[in-house]
């Protein structure tokens, strides 16, 4: 983002703003929570927002490994299916051994698949579409074979402590996902590493021949993805306190929405991890405000669909105006 | 245009170069007064041509002057703000493309309105294909095989062949073919020889010159100057979206006239020879042998000392990009050495040729070079951040290198964050060289630094590669523009076929010399085998060389070395065992002072170009054969070939 110089009258530090794609969203995701605070009485109550930050944690996690890919000019469909396979694996392992030991093994399980599938769409160039959707059968498959068709249920109890203990008021998942937002933006904007994914996802072969380590960062992303997948699991384990062979299904189309609506572009090299988390939360607060409001789960769908497709239509006009002038 | 000009005089002038048609007074085309704004750009002001059948005019102008805006409102892409077009004296509105074609117009672009997976078949009658009802293919075929005859019978395509597989020549004639398949009267030829080799041009001006007898009228749109002379009759100049000089005949032009009105100033020389003193190179700092990247990298050998401009000269697709990106693994070599300053070294990956020392400014810049969604900035530091090892991106530690670097190569410090998108070609080239500079390299490796780059821009990237040598950097520069590498380089390694023929000081060749030099080994094959035949039937030395005063480049050879001649070696006649007969040049054989006899017998192509002379040297005693018939069959040669 441009940082105006103090003398610049408050018209063109408006106008500059409005230039970055985060303050747009940012933008957005207010005038839709004035409106549904409008709406219902009950949306801006501390209950609700703490609710629509709980229900945001799941799909933001897994959101910042699509991020991550997206950037690379990639796509993961398989983490529904991951957080799927690692939400049973994690069951299974907690009933064998203690909650430490448990949840590093999900969570290596996750990047091992992830592992898989990026070394063979940078190693053998596959394509990222085909690859993932492959290993989304997989793992899907599998999930069902080691839980035995059935939700495993019978957990440890401590299991939940990693939600429902608090820091200063704040609710532990919230915590880590608000960290883990602050890490992710970190990464991609100050080190080498960030950079080099943007840079692979905006022009790859230029990447490379500038001495980028452009194999190891197409590969990255999907091990992060991967292994958040198992992250976001077992938050949603310790709430709900059973795995289900079937959980996380559509959970990537989920995350990809909100990857696009914060403006990243499924092509690379640009979007931004504000800009995903912005995304997160005007998807849940769209849901959110339709349960509220009694609307149909049904037409939920069309709900978001419909905001999908206006943000992108703006951001071309916009793009376009901005490229005439 | 101002009545003061000097042009303007000019204008009245009809007398066209050569033996070409003589300029008639009816107009084809005549556009006036043509404005095209985009936004508040305003890429056209008040722009006029007039083009005539019969006739080549040069449409000229720098990087965004306004030429391509000017042939695309000609060619119905675009429609013009204002202004009126009129075409064999009708009013004209165009509000498509197909339009244009419909009238009889057509621009001939780079390759881009051709669909790859047709066949050249297909191709051709592409806008055909459109029409209802049967399509007859063997009509077609006939057609085909007419419209390419007619542009000469050397032409030939296949017409099943797939577009993609053509090469950018074929692909180029396939356009023609399929304007002409429209009964076009007006083609603009739109930078037609930006990635064609010395001899496609030639054949592609040999096609212009038939349209030219057929009385079509032609546009031809290029940045290069020595064309321009070679085949325009009249040239009009852009110069930021104004005409600067309007249909002006080009034989009572100097260069020096049309930079002076495409740059707007005086730019001086464009390629000033270095100061710095070419003896006192140290040991080389690069060196490549052997290098053999298969297909097209065959056995390239070359090295480059410290504060020296190596050129690597050839024709596009003689292995020379390639080498590159071999040496940079961005292809796999099969073979070959690699050392830095004395000591090989291996690079597995572009990383470690940075940190070896090494920059590189890749042929594509749009490709290979920029990431777009990046800003100035990180484009300036990407090189920078392959190079270091540490976690962080670094950019805060160089911010005062930045600084300096671009206040150094004068490139605007308030737009680091902008898009590089937004500058013009020439500009986005010098941050991309300056990338490399800012990795401090020993070695700067650049492949076609000027390519799409204005003629203004082009002259201050020359200085900054000269100051960079000056400051001790070993830079070796890919041009298929002979023009630059002789102004640039002291020395010029020849690469031709993915070999690398000849290794000589820049300073010995001229354009022609080079031409020669770099010409595909395929097609000189017929050359070689008429040396073979010679050696075979007469026994000695039989070898084609160049000539030029006393010096010799001798480009092949073959028996058993009497002529002391080697291919890819400067010579002067005294330091060849020949120097009588090269000095005498006379139509017999002349015998030097120990006895042995040679025959030198001149070939010349059919537009008279020197192709170098054909020798034969036998040992004193030797039964000489009839002169003549040596003669008749180095002539048969050229005959056959063209």
């Amino acid at each position: 983002m441009a940082k105006p110089a103090a003398s610049t009258p408050i018209q063109t530090i408006l106008m500059r703003a409005l230039r970055s794609l985060e303050v747009r969203m940012l933008g957005l995701a207010l005038l839709l929570a004035v409106i549904l605070s409008l709406s219902s009485p009950f949306f801006l109550t501390e209950r609700n927002i703490f609710n629509i930050l709980d229900q945001s944690v799941v799909i933001g996690i897994v959101a910042v490994g699509m991020t991550f890919v997206i950037l690379t000019g990639g796509i993961d469909l398989s983490v529904g299916a991951v957080f799927g396979l690692t939400g049973i694996i994690l069951a299974q392992a907690l009933q064998v051994m203690p909650i430490p030991l448990a949840i590093p093994l999900a969570v290596l399980a996750g990047a091992g698949i992830g592992l898989f599938s990026g070394v063979l769409i940078a190693v053998f160039g596959l394509a990222p579409f085909v690859v993932t959707l492959g290993v989304m059968a997989i793992g899907r498959s599998l999930s069902f074979i080691f839980s035995g068709q059935r939700s495993i249920s019978g957990l440890p109890p401590e299991l939940d402590s990693i939600v429902y203990s608090t820091f200063l008021g704040i609710p532990a998942n919230v915590l880590f996902l608000i960290g883990l937002y602050l890490l992710a933006w970190g990464y991609l904007t100050y080190t080498k590493g960030g950079r080099t994914i943007y840079a692979i996802g905006s022009n790859m072969e230029a990447a490379r021949a500038a001495g980028l380590s452009t194999l190891f960062y197409s590969i990255m992303p999907y091990v992060v993805s991967g292994a958040l997948a198992a992250v976001a699991v077992t938050f949603s384990l310790a709430q709900i306190m059973s795995a289900d062979p079937l959980a996380g299904n559509q959970l990537e189309l989920d995350a990809i929405a909100a990857v696009v609506i914060g403006g990243a572009s499924l092509y690379g090299g640009r979007g931004s991890i504000i800009g995903t988390l912005l995304g997160v939360l005007i998807m849940v607060m769209i849901r959110n405000g339709l349960n509220l409001m009694g609307v149909s789960p049904f037409w939920q769908g069309t709900a978001i669909g419909s905001i999908i497709i206006l943000a992108l239509l703006a951001e071309r006009l916009i793009n376009w105006r901005s490229a005439r002038n | 245009m101002r009545p003061g000009d000097p042009l303007n005089r000019q204008m009245i002038q009809t007398q066209s170069p050569s033996s070409r048609m003589p300029v008639r007074a009816d107009q084809l085309l005549t556009a006036r007064g043509v404005s095209k704004h985009f936004g508040k750009t305003r890429a056209l002001v008040d722009a006029a041509l007039t083009l005539r059948p019969g006739e080549v005019v040069g449409l000229l102008g720098a990087n965004g002057a306004g030429k391509s805006t000017l042939s695309r409102i000609i060619s119905g892409h675009i429609q013009p703000t204002e202004g009126k077009l009129s075409f064999d004296g009708a009013p004209l509105v165009l509000s498509s493309v197909r339009d244009a074609l419909r009238q009889g117009i057509a621009l001939v672009a780079q390759e881009t309105s051709l669909a790859p997976d047709l066949t050249v078949l297909e191709n051709i009658f592409l806008p055909d294909l459109a029409t209802p009802g049967r399509l007859s293919f063997r009509a077609m075929r006939a057609r085909a095989n007419d419209l390419l005859s007619g542009l000469g019978h050397e032409h030939v395509l296949p017409l099943e062949a797939e577009v993609r597989t053509l090469s950018a020549a074929q692909r180029q004639l396939v356009e023609i073919a399929k304007a002409l398949a429209l009964d076009a009267r007006l083609m603009i030829f739109d930078e037609p020889t930006a990635s064609l080799s010395a001899t496609e041009v030639d054949r592609l001006f040999d096609i212009m010159d038939r349209l030219r007898v057929g009385d079509h009228a032609l546009a031809f749109v290029s940045h290069r100057l020595e064309e321009v002379f070679s085949i325009t009759d009249r040239v009009t100049i852009l110069r930021e979206g104004r005409v600067v000089a309007e249909d002006v005949a080009t034989s009572g032009l100097t260069q020096n006239d049309i930079i002076q009105h495409m740059v707007g100033r005086d730019i001086g020389a464009i390629y000033s020879k270095r100061k710095g003193a070419p003896e006192n190179f140290g040991a080389p700092v690069f060196e490549v042998r052997n290098l053999q990247a298969a297909p097209w990298v065959r056995d390239i050998s070359f090295s480059v000392r410290a504060g020296e401009i190596l050129g690597l000269g050839g024709l596009v697709g003689a292995g020379r990009s390639e080498a590159m990106e071999a040496i940079w693994s961005l292809r796999p070599r099969q073979a070959g050495e690699i050392l830095v300053r004395g000591a090989p070294i291996r690079i597995r990956k572009p990383a470690d040729a940075v940190r070896a020392g090494i920059g590189f400014v890749a042929e594509d810049r749009r490709a290979q070079n920029i990431v777009p969604d990046l800003s100035v900035r990180e484009n300036l530091l990407l090189a920078q951040m392959g190079q270091h090892r540490g976690f962080l991106r670094g950019y805060g530690r160089r911010a005062e290198k930045v600084a300096n670097l671009i206040a150094d190569l004068g490139l605007p410090a308030d737009r680091l964050d902008a898009s590089l998108l937004s500058y013009s070609g020439g500009m986005q080239q010098k941050i991309i060289i300056a990338r490399w500079l800012l990795t401090e390299p020993d070695i700067l490796i650049l492949d076609e630094p000027t390519k799409g780059v204005d003629i203004g821009t082009r002259s201050s990237i020359y200085r900054i590669l000269q100051d960079a040598a000056d400051a001790g950097l070993a830079v070796i520069v890919i041009s298929s523009d002979f023009e630059e590498l002789l102004g640039l380089a002291e020395r010029i390694v020849v690469i031709s076929d993915g070999v690398s023929i000849a290794d000589l000081p820049a300073a010995r060749l001229t354009e022609e010399k080079l031409t020669l030099l770099a010409a595909p080994r395929s097609s000189t094959r017929r050359n070689q085998a008429l040396l073979t035949d010679l050696v075979k039937a007469h026994g000695g030395d039989a070898f084609w060389t160049l000539l030029d005063g006393d010096e010799t480049i001798c480009l092949a050879q073959t028996g058993g070395g009497l002529s002391g001649l080697t291919p890819g070696q400067v010579a002067i006649a005294g330091e060849t065992r020949i120097p009588q007969a090269i000095r005498a040049r006379a139509d017999r054989f002349v015998a030097e002072a120990d006895g042995r006899r040679t025959l030198l017998t001149q070939m010349t192509d059919r537009r008279g170009h020197d192709l170098g002379w054909i020798g034969l040297t036998l040992v004193a005693n030797a039964n000489l054969p009839e002169a003549a018939d040596i003669r008749t069959r180095v002539q048969n040669l050229t005959r056959m070939e063209n």
